[in-house]
């Protein structure tokens, strides 16, 4: 009942908004879904590395390469571009 | 869940044996662990005492439970692959940005939780609205897990009476959450764990053993037309679950980044860290272990479909297989990997909920009304007392929540209302200083209320549930009205926010120099 009265009132306002974006992303070439997914784990790795050594490792309890977490965080997605590039 | 009854024919007496030990062992060691606790911070944030990697194991075997082991494979088996996309897409980035961007500022801040965090960045109300609101769904799930552990569990495979186990796990869970908090709660994660490893891995293997190995097994799944199975990203009006767009921005961007960030059983443990890099690493080395968990539970969903298939329901792919592929002992150790994945989210619900109801709701009501703030040892009691209180009543209404499923639904539904707007005020209130109190309120009450409405309003999208198309767009509409509320509202005073903004820390000179000197 309250579903069905929601819908009445808000159906008619939003779907002029959402039914063009539905139709484009329906057409929308799957390889680039792929590109997409990929592009969010690599931006992700890309970004860490933007950002200051000194804030991402602040507190580290040395200096050695493996105290980096830049590093750690792109062995942790690493196996995840591959898995998404496999399936 | 008559699945799980399926195992309860083959658990031998070596195995019973195990899960007694396992029972017995965890309530040792969580006691052990009560000898360090003096105060409010020993309780609820371990005493800032944690490791990276007991940090990282927590987060990961409090946020899968039981049903995950059987619900995933059992999506695995009905749809394919493209259930995995919750632990992979769905953690990691996510992870990674909570890492970087969200814990060092709660850490920072000495907050002991995310309401209380929010409660510093924007006000009273935001605070408690959000407290409110977990305070609430965890305590329901807390009575839920209680009622699963006894009723879908325990009495399905060893028989034993319901309320009996819903008390026993009462004493074990609460004895040592009582004495033991935070830190007992961690240690015993990291034990939970191993155990969820080796049983999960054992299926993995021998599954993989049986079928001839991984390309055996695609080559079997396409000959018998189930091609799409092994398709990770699935069409935008796929009539399958999980469509790519909702995968990558619904789940991806909005509600794994949400659950990270704002979920209270996650980042109390980097709350208690030694350091700020024990925080951030132990939330990345949680990311790299949860990449693990589909391979424990999708695979073998995978591998149920070649070695078992024609099943009506898809949760009876995992107790077919442990009947299937593991000897006796083996069983028992499965079973107690699934009953420690239940254990741990009880636990862990138990001492998030009793640390949101101290801080954020009694804490705050009686700062309100009487103008005390709570000192570390009436914390202490104060959090006991909940933690007492909660496990007890959890326990009296477990049958009774546990049989009202609507409930946990309306609960959770509501939980899942809040997730869009409460990261759209999490983030600009980390990262842009110029959010004020009235843009973080409006961004949050009007987010909840657009969200509730784009829920109901039917046919906006191809999904039948389109939980995840929602959450996205009801993080953007949070942003935009948090963003326009802000500018039309007197910015906040520096002392209010500093140390609480991302680009005050990264680009005041002051900070940098603390900063520098900290490293070097």
């Amino acid at each position: 009942m309250m579903q069905e009265t929601i819908t009445r009132i808000f159906f008619p306002i939003f779907d002029p908004v959402f039914s063009p974006i539905n139709d484009w992303l329906s057409s929308f070439y799957m390889p680039w879904a792929r590109i997409v997914t990929l592009a969010l784990f690599v931006g992700t790795m890309l970004w860490v590395y933007s950002l200051k050594k000194e804030y991402v490792n602040l507190d580290a309890p040395g200096k050695r390469f493996w105290y980096d977490l830049r590093l750690w965080t792109v062995i942790a997605m690493l196996p995840h571009v591959i898995v998404y590039l496999y399936f | 869940m008559e699945a799980v009854r399926d195992v309860s024919t083959s658990l031998t007496g070596i195995d019973v044996t195990i899960v007694v030990m396992y029972m017995v062992g965890v309530f040792a060691l969580g006691t052990f662990f009560g000898r360090y606790v003096r105060n409010a911070g020993d309780f609820f944030v371990a005493g800032k005492a944690l490791p990276f990697w007991a940090i990282g194991m927590s987060i990961v075997v409090s946020d899968i439970g039981a049903m995950d082991f059987v619900g995933v494979a059992g999506s695995a088996y009905m749809h394919g692959i493209a259930v995995a996309n919750f632990d992979w897409i769905g953690s990691m980035p996510a992870m990674v940005f909570a890492a970087l961007i969200f814990v060092p500022y709660y850490w920072r801040s000495g907050v002991f939780t995310i309401p209380e965090f929010l409660g510093r960045r924007y006000n009273m109300a935001v605070q408690v609205i959000h407290g409110s609101i977990w305070g609430v769904f965890l305590f329901t799930m807390l009575s839920l897990m209680l009622w699963v552990t006894a009723d879908k569990l325990v009495y399905t495979v060893l028989g034993w009476n319901k309320y009996f186990t819903v008390w026993l796990m009462v004493f074990i869970t609460g004895v040592y959450t009582f004495t033991g908090g935070l830190s007992a709660v961690v240690m015993v994660d990291v034990v939970q764990l191993i155990i969820m490893f080796v049983g999960g891995i054992a299926l993995l293997v021998l599954s993989m053993w049986e079928i001839g190995g991984w390309g055996a097994m695609c080559d079997k799944l396409t000959a018998a037309g189930h091609s799409e199975h092994l398709t990770i990203l699935l069409p935008h009006n796929t009539d399958l679950p999980y469509p790519w767009t909702g995968i990558v921005f619904g789940l991806g961007i909005v509600l794994a980044i949400a659950y990270m960030s704002g979920n209270q059983a996650v980042v109390q443990r980097t709350l208690g860290a030694r350091s700020e890099w024990d925080a951030k690493s132990g939330m990345l080395f949680g990311g790299f272990l949860k990449s693990f968990i589909p391979l424990m539970v999708a695979i073998p969903g995978l591998a149920a479909l070649v070695l078992v298939p024609g099943l009506e329901e898809g949760d009876r792919a995992v107790p077919a297989m442990i009947r299937l592929l593991l000897p006796p002992g083996l069983r028992g150790l499965m079973f107690v990997a699934l009953f420690a994945a239940l254990i741990s989210s009880v636990d862990s619900a138990l001492n998030s909920a009793s640390t949101i109801w101290t801080t954020d709701i009694f804490g705050r009501l009686r700062q309100l009304f009487t103008g005390k703030v709570l000192d570390g040892h009436q914390a202490l009691v104060v959090g006991r007392f909940f933690t007492f209180g909660f496990i007890v009543l959890a326990g009296i209404l477990a049958p009774w929540i546990g049989a009202q499923e609507s409930i946990y639904v309306f609960i959770q539904t509501l939980l899942s209302f809040f997730q869009g707007p409460t990261l759209a005020i999490l983030l600009l209130g980390v990262c842009w200083r110029r959010t004020t109190r009235w843009g973080g309120l409006a961004g949050l009450v009007l987010g909840v209320g657009f969200t509730f409405v784009l829920y109901n309003t039917k046919g906006l999208f191809p999904s039948d549930d389109p939980f995840l198309f929602v959450a996205w767009w009801s993080f953007v509409f949070s942003l935009v009205v948090t963003v326009v509320v802000s500018l039309l509202t007197p910015s906040e005073p520096d002392e209010k926010i500093r140390g609480l903004v991302w680009g005050q820390v990264m680009q005041d000179g002051e900070i940098q120099r603390v900063l520098q000197k900290r490293v070097s």
